[in-house]
């Protein structure tokens, strides 16, 4: 089974990826991983356990905050908007819930594989299996952080329509794609150790691009096309549509469902270069 | 059958966040893998040479002891094994069920209670939900830890961690078995009771690999040896041949200082 050694070469050359890709040991660990959803399972729940100990709401204060955050904005926000509270209070909810979800999916993304070094530098295994955590434990978080919506929903009586149903899909839609951005920006996040703060800046500033606190209608028509092209609208208006009760623009369909699948083609060929440089990254 | 095949590996750690400045203190350093920077003028890299082209094959039977000095390669080596650190040229094949114990039991959390730790680092270490249930009177039995198995782990002396991880770790049935050294300890009655687990262990592993600075720790355990230096293999046979061989360089080496 010799292979010719050879020399590892560190001079940078003209080529994006320097190092042989192995498609089968990302595809071993990209499925294998899922595969082992029993210990993913477990480690996403110990998590939230944790939380919950010594502490009288646990995870439902991260709930109580966003909810307070809510409270308090929507008075701000609504009479800046010239709207009523009782009509802005829903979308605001909503948005924020879901950006809450994405955001700390991407925060958190580009940490995965640094945070799980304790691991990764002791045996050998399906390092996905930190990705799934990671998503596993933000989808129960968002479960708790989805009363808020179900309060504003039920205080407002907001309609429960055939559309609402699509939150099940939206839900998909939002941890297929969160789950490949963690395996990129987790890489890059091992190796640079910049991108974690970067990202965190990048996405502050985002929910304020991004039609979270204001509704993409209310921009002038000439700004529609360019709103179209911030891919976090998209992720955002699939799962936040359907608990308004609203049917999700087409395009939003379209656009996270193309990225789920371009984005877990890239991810996994990302990783087939880079997996096995991680653990010397740690 | 098991086995491994380790075929011409070298191993290169990029070393990043390591200043100019540090970099001069660590070439002029006598311990450690080779150090070298590469590259023209910008992009300089820092490149530990950890393990530099080591060749061997263990088969049925074989209990090697890693000899050599602080940062010969020994743990490196051992992770090579393990499949964490992919070598940088040549290959390793490795035929049997692996069961790594290096620094503690992976996926050990503080805040989890002794009995919550078993479970995760049971099905860490491969075993299914059923298998870790089956074993876990065993387990607890031998840490000795009895109520405080109920406890969050960090209220724990480092003593019984040990006692812990040690207890999660044997309870497998692996056919090769890693070992760093620090995974032995605790008090005296413990780590009787402890090497007596330890050899029914090593009685139903294929292949043992210990990396340990104990010379008596590995002539109890190992039959075989190998000697690193500088991420080299530089004597490879019977524990007794190699270890006098460690001493003639230790000697060599003493009489050119002095």
């Amino acid at each position: 089974m010799a292979t010719e050694a050879t020399p590892v070469k560190t001079r940078r050359r003209w080529k994006l990826f320097s190092l042989e890709p192995q498609y089968g040991a990302a595809w071993n660990d990209l499925v294998g991983g899922l595969y082992e959803w029993r210990i993913w399972g477990r480690l996403g729940w110990q998590e939230i356990k944790r939380r919950y100990r010594r502490t009288a709401l646990g995870p439902f204060w991260a709930t109580a905050s966003l909810g307070m955050f809510i409270g308090g904005m929507v008075f701000i926000w609504a009479p800046l908007f010239r709207t009523n509270v009782a009509s802005y209070l829903p979308f605001l909810g909503a948005g924020l819930v879901v950006w809450s979800l994405v955001n700390s999916l991407i925060c958190e993304g580009c940490t995965v594989y640094a945070n799980g070094g304790n691991v990764i530098t002791q045996m050998n295994f399906p390092y996905s299996i930190l990705n799934y955590v990671a998503v596993w434990r933000n989808i129960i978080v968002f479960f708790h952080n989805v009363l808020i919506v179900v309060a504003i929903n039920i205080a407002l009586s907001i309609k429960v329509t055939i559309y609402t149903l699509l939150v099940v899909p939206g839900l998909f839609l939002v941890a297929v794609n969160c789950a490949w951005m963690t395996v990129v920006l987790g890489i890059v996040g091992a190796r640079y150790r910049d991108i974690p703060p970067l990202v965190g800046n990048i996405m502050q500033v985002m929910m304020f691009v991004t039609p979270v606190f204001w509704a993409a209608g209310q921009l002038p028509p000439e700004a529609q096309p360019f709103l179209k092209l911030n891919f976090l609208l998209h992720l955002i208006e699939v799962l936040r549509a359907p608990m308004l009760g609203e049917r999700p623009m087409l395009i939003s369909y379209a656009v996270t469902l193309l990225a789920a699948v371009g984005g877990w083609a890239f991810a996994f060929v990302f990783f087939a270069h880079f997996r096995r440089r991680i653990a010397y990254w740690l | 059958m098991t086995s491994i095949v380790v075929d011409h590996v070298t191993v290169d750690f990029p070393i990043y966040g390591a200043s100019h400045q540090s970099l001069r203190h660590a070439l002029l350093s006598r311990t450690g893998g080779l150090i070298r920077r590469e590259g023209e003028r910008r992009n300089q890299r820092v490149i530990v040479r950890a393990l530099d082209d080591v060749a061997f094959t263990l088969n049925n039977g074989d209990r090697i002891g890693l000899v050599g000095h602080n940062g010969a390669g020994k743990s490196t080596l051992l992770r090579v094994l393990a499949g964490v650190y992919t070598p940088n040229s040549g290959t390793v094949r490795v035929d049997g069920k692996i069961s790594p114990l290096l620094n503690a039991a992976p996926g050990l959390d503080l805040d989890d209670s002794g009995y919550e730790n078993i479970k995760t680092c049971g099905m860490f270490l491969g075993m299914s939900g059923d298998e870790v249930a089956r074993k876990l009177p065993g387990i607890a039995e031998f840490s000795e830890l009895g109520e405080y198995l109920d406890l969050p782990i960090r209220t724990y002396s480092s003593g019984m961690l040990t006692r812990l991880c040690f207890a999660i770790a044997t309870a497998i049935d692996p056919d090769i078995l890693l070992l760093d050294e620090g995974i032995a300890a605790g008090d005296a009655r413990f780590a009787s009771r402890a090497e007596g687990r330890m050899h029914a262990l090593i009685e139903r592993t294929r292949i043992l690999v210990l990396a340990s600075h104990s010379e008596a720790l590995i002539r109890t355990m190992c039959n075989r040896g190998v000697l690193l230096e500088k991420g080299r293999v530089v004597a490879l046979g019977p524990i007794d041949d190699v270890f006098a061989e460690y001493q003639r360089r230790n000697a060599e080496a003493a009489s050119q200082a002095g």
